[in-house]
């Protein structure tokens, strides 16, 4: 200090003695000296002088010194020194940082640097003027240049970041400085570079597109990748900041196997773990280090990124051994908890929704006597009370990632409760570890496995139903209760607290949606639609039970939009009107957007991931929510739908457009119905003339029977006539043959008429037969077709009638025949 | 995937002329009717094959428009290679390449391969630039010429690969500086081990066809 007095000394003259000058008048005096001077030298020292000033006086320094600075940086480019003091002064002026010097000086305010930063930049020359001095090689100058810049980024960033995007090559020039041989720069414009990438995806993608990426894992792997200081971690930092939230640079960073460069970043050295040096490897900076990793890792796999991104990048990470590498710090000893809690977090968004990485998570084997499945020692610490928070909310967050879209993977969990899988007593499964914390008395392990349950019937009916099935022993040897009636049961005790029933609120609601079964059986519990009800009509004054009543409203809603009425008692209608005459729909509907507005909702809304800064926090799950919004609008217009009578108001709770189509489809079902109606009569005509056409059918048949009957027997008759006949002549011709010799010849003649008669007759009569025969095959085809229209009928009647003539002729002939043969039998024996 | 060479590709040109559907249907195979505004930049990759060689292409699609034109210049630099495209049933996307020109060669290394593309060549009933005069106009500026569809894909391979080949004929005559990646050139492990790019090692480079690692 004393040279740096001795020094203004020098600059402005020695002072009266006794007459301290106030700063100001200092400051004043040296502005002065800059602006006038006429030799570098003296402009250099004042310039000296006031560097040293602007961290006691900050204010004053930066009030008056900033004009004379600027010029200092247009005019005395070729004097590195000066131009290095100038751009210290101002870096000093304008830092958002809190100096000890100026700290019991009441007139600076927290954001004086930002004030000052402001007055700055108004001129973007000023900040085009700095970065020009990023092209001098100078240490000092680049350097105070570089740190200008980033403090001015730090208090502006947004505006900083575009006067940096429309400078020529600004974000090239800043990235060149990268490869600065001397470390300090290099350094420093990480510095720089993590500033100025923050929420601009423009910029990213510049400096990407600049060989980043190469850059910042060359110096990782330079300095120790891991095990490296606090330059490891300010590149890792600047990756996550190119990485976050920009699919562009995701896929860079994919296509350009960076992915397989990080992977072995996670290999522990195994080689150590068994040393003294175990624990004392986990250094502070080594921590960071690898959060920052486990950062990058989920940065590009994190649900909210495009799909097509994160799935690509799950792919190669699983071949690149990432994921493997992954699972194995989980299972390793000595491992900090916070990082195996971001581990967790990093395996289960590594996993989620792909298949191939949810069978490698369900593989992995935890190195435990016996050997468990890592997912069963990660539930095992979810329950475990003594397991910190964040670490809990981690392995929920996990196995929930593990079931999601994994069919499979939901069976296998339900499968381990059922009584048909014949597990092994001694080895504990998923199953056991979920029911255990379902009945614990934590209640955050009731939480915990509520909502771990509740995923294993996400989108998957099927096994909603087959957890239908699971049974519990009750103690005392009482017949088996079913999981339901037992989580229905655990809602209504009173000891069951508060974030427990939330959590059983949320299974049963996940439960019953889309699956009938399920709400019927809770429908035959116990007491439940009382409990819901008596929750609804409750006027409790609590936020937290605000919450509980509109869960119970949701669920009253499920059961009734999914319920098939086969329960005669508790149909639809008989639940609403439970509503209408002991809730209210306006109260129902009030309670049932209470979950909506709860705060728990949105903070549960945000992301998949379970987030909570303490434990009662941890209320609602994403996977709830996401069927809460689906539901809510659809239950809250059903409720209001019916009216006292239970009759069903459709149509008024529907939008205009749905109820043109409800009418549209009612005028089409009227037709129908006229249609069927038409229909049904003249089916019935059918039938009747049916009827009627078989009687008479019958009756020919008779008739025929008789006929052939007729005919044989006239067959008969013309069989015995002959012989009949030549005996007659025989024994008539001696006593013809003398006394009528003439009538005798015509008697002959007669005979043999008749003869030939007859035989005409018979020939006939085989004729007729055969007629009769195709006659009655016609009857039967007629019999056939007159079932199928008027028409058929109506010709077979035509037919039938020809018929009945033509067998008229056929008696008629007959008779005639008959006649003659009689006269002729006659004459005969006379 | 090893490659032997990475190049880096910038596409540029007018808004709405189809470089974003260019870029798609090289990397995707797939065409998008739909207008879609490019917001500063795309990126996209694919594998191709040169002489038997891999050569991995990272294409960095930019915006069209005007306001975006700061961000745009800030790719030249490190492009080895870039498409200047053009619509050609509006002329006036044809007259603003002489603009897109002299910005590029202004901002970019001076070997920088430039193919000038003609696309939407499956409207020719509306066209309103005819073939020849963007053949003219490549040939006065030096620059290899193409009509492209992005929506039948005609031609779209062929642009994309003729620039590599291009690139990669300067490697083989040491034109290029491959040891600087600021060029937009990257060599792979698949590389020959010889440098091509040192004097006398050239030549006959196209013959040596390296077994990939």
């Amino acid at each position: 200090m004393e040279f740096l007095k001795s020094g203004i000394k020098t600059v402005l003259g020695s002072t009266e003695p006794g007459q301290q000058p106030s700063a100001a008048e200092t400051v004043e005096k040296l502005v002065d000296r800059v602006y006038s001077s006429t030799l570098l030298e003296d402009r250099r020292d004042a310039c000296r002088a006031l560097k040293a000033l602007s961290r006691k006086y900050r204010i004053e320094v930066g009030a008056q010194g900033m004009p004379p600075l600027v010029q200092v940086l247009q005019n005395d480019g070729q004097d590195a020194e000066i131009i290095s003091y100038a751009l210290d002064t101002l870096c000093n002026i304008v830092t958002s940082e809190e100096f000890d010097e100026e700290a019991d000086n009441p007139a600076v305010s927290v954001n004086v640097g930002e004030q000052f930063t402001e007055m700055f930049i108004k001129s973007p020359e000023h900040v085009t003027l700095v970065m020009g001095y990023l092209d001098e090689y100078d240490f000092r100058v680049r350097r105070g240049a570089i740190q200008l810049i980033t403090s001015l980024i730090a208090n502006k960033t947004r505006e900083l970041q575009e006067l940096v995007l429309v400078s020529p090559m600004g974000v090239s020039k800043l990235m060149d400085l990268l490869t600065d041989s001397r470390e300090v720069i290099r350094n420093d414009v990480l510095l720089l570079l993590i500033e100025l990438t923050k929420g601009n995806s423009n910029i990213q993608k510049i400096v990407a597109f600049e060989n980043a990426f190469d850059r910042l894992f060359d110096i990782v792997r330079e300095e120790g990748c891991s095990d490296g200081g606090i330059v490891v971690e300010d590149c890792l930092i600047l990756l996550l900041n190119l990485l976050k939230n920009n699919s562009s640079n995701q896929q860079f960073f994919k296509e350009g196997s960076y992915i397989q460069r990080l992977a072995p970043m996670f290999l522990l050295n195994n080689s150590n773990s068994n040393s003294d040096a175990d624990d004392s490897a986990w250094t502070p900076q080594k921590v960071s280090n690898f959060h920052c990793l486990l950062q990058v890792v989920r940065a590009l796999v994190t649900p909210s990124n495009q799909q097509q991104v994160v799935t690509a990048c799950q792919r190669v990470m699983q071949k690149s051994q990432l994921l493997q590498a992954l699972c194995d710090i989980l299972m390793s000893s000595g491992v900090p908890a916070d990082i195996l809690t971001e581990t967790i977090n990093a395996v289960a968004e590594v996993v989620r929704g792909d298949r191939e990485n949810q069978d490698e998570l369900s593989r992995v084997q935890a190195p435990s006597q016996p050997p468990r499945p890592a997912i069963v020692v990660l539930l095992m610490s979810m329950i475990n009370e003594k397991q910190l928070l964040a670490l809990r909310c981690a392995v929920l967050y996990c196995f929930e990632c593990y079931l999601y879209r994994n069919s499979d993977g939901q069976r296998a969990v339900v499968q381990t409760l059922l009584p048909s899988s014949a597990t092994d007593v001694s080895s504990l499964s998923t199953g056991q570890l979920l029911c255990t914390g379902l009945f614990s008395t934590d209640t955050l392990a009731n939480w915990f496995a509520a909502v771990a349950l509740m995923h294993t019937l996400v989108e998957n009916v099927a096994q909603k139903e087959e957890l239908l099935r699971v049974l519990l022993a009750t103690p005392g040897g009482q017949r088996p209760i079913t999981l339901l009636e037992q989580c229905t049961n655990l809602m209504q005790q009173e000891r069951y607290r508060l974030q427990s029933k939330v959590g059983l609120l949320m299974l049963l609601s996940v439960w019953l949606a889309h699956c009938p079964s399920a709400v019927k059986a809770l429908l035959e519990t116990q007491g439940t639609m009382a409990y819901l009800t008596a929750q609804l009509c409750a006027n409790e004054h609590d936020e937290r039970e605000y919450l509980v009543q509109g869960m119970c409203a949701f669920l009253m809603g499920l059961c009734i939009q999914f319920n098939d009425n086969s329960l005669p008692t508790q149909r639809r209608e008989d639940i609403s009107q439970l509503i209408i005459k002991r809730i209210g729909q306006e109260t129902f509907c009030n309670k049932l957007s209470e979950v909506s507005r709860h705060e728990a909702y949105s903070r549960a809304c945000k992301q998949a991931q379970i987030r909570a800064k303490g434990a009662s926090e941890l209320l609602l799950d994403y996977e709830y929510c996401k069927l809460y919004k689906g539901l809510e609008a659809l239950i809250a217009k059903l409720v209001s739908g019916f009216d006292v009578d239970g009759i069903e108001l459709t149509e008024l709770t529907l939008s205009s457009e749905a109820s043109a189509l409800v009418a549209q489809y009612k005028g089409i079902i009227r037709g129908m119905d006229a249609q069927i109606q038409t229909l049904e009569q003249s089916s019935k005509q059918l039938e009747q003339q049916n009827v009627e056409l078989k009687e008479q059918l019958s009756q020919e048949q008779s008739l025929k029977a008789q006929l052939a009957d007729q005919n044989t027997l006239l067959k008969a008759q013309l069989a015995a006539q002959p012989t009949a006949a030549t005996a007659a002549t025989t024994t008539t011709a001696t006593a013809t043959a003398a006394p009528e010799h003439p009538a005798e010849v015509v008697n002959e003649e007669q005979l043999n008429a008749a003869r030939y008669q007859a035989n005409m007759y018979f020939a006939e009569n085989i004729r007729m037969t055969k007629e009769l025969e195709t006659l009655r095959q016609q009857l039967a085809a007629e019999k056939q077709r007159a079932d199928a229209a008027n028409e058929s009928l109506l010709a077979t009647q035509k037919d039938q009638e020809d018929l009945l003539e033509l067998l008229a002729d056929q008696e008629a002939k007959l008779a005639r025949y008959e006649s003659p043969t009689n006269a002729a039998n006659d004459t005969n024996s006379r | 995937m090893s490659y032997a060479y990475l190049f880096k590709y910038i596409i540029i040109g007018d808004t709405g002329v189809g470089k974003s559907c260019l870029l798609l249907q090289f990397t995707d195979k797939r065409f998008q009717p739909v207008h879609d505004l490019t917001i500063g930049v795309e990126f996209g990759a694919r594998m191709i094959t040169i002489d038997g060689k891999q050569i991995k292409l990272q294409i960095w699609d930019t915006a069209g428009q005007e306001a975006f034109r700061s961000i745009t210049r800030s790719y030249y630099r490190g492009a080895a290679g870039a498409l200047l495209v053009y619509d050609i049933t509006r002329r006036e996307t044809f007259n603003h390449l002489t603009t897109w020109l002299e910005d590029a060669r202004q901002h970019s290394n001076s070997n920088m391969v430039i193919m000038l593309i003609g696309n939407k060549s499956d409207l020719d009933s509306r066209r309103e630039v005819k073939k020849e005069e963007g053949e003219a106009f490549a040939r006065e500026h030096g620059l290899v010429f193409m009509e492209t569809s992005a929506r039948t894909a005609a031609n779209v391979e062929e642009a994309f690969i003729n620039t590599a080949k291009e690139i990669y004929e300067k490697i083989q005559e040491g034109v290029f500086d491959i040891n600087n990646e600021a060029n937009g050139i990257k060599i792979g492990q698949q590389a020959t081990p010889t440098n091509p790019a040192l004097p006398g090692a050239g030549g006959a480079g196209g013959a040596v066809n390296s077994g990939c690692c």
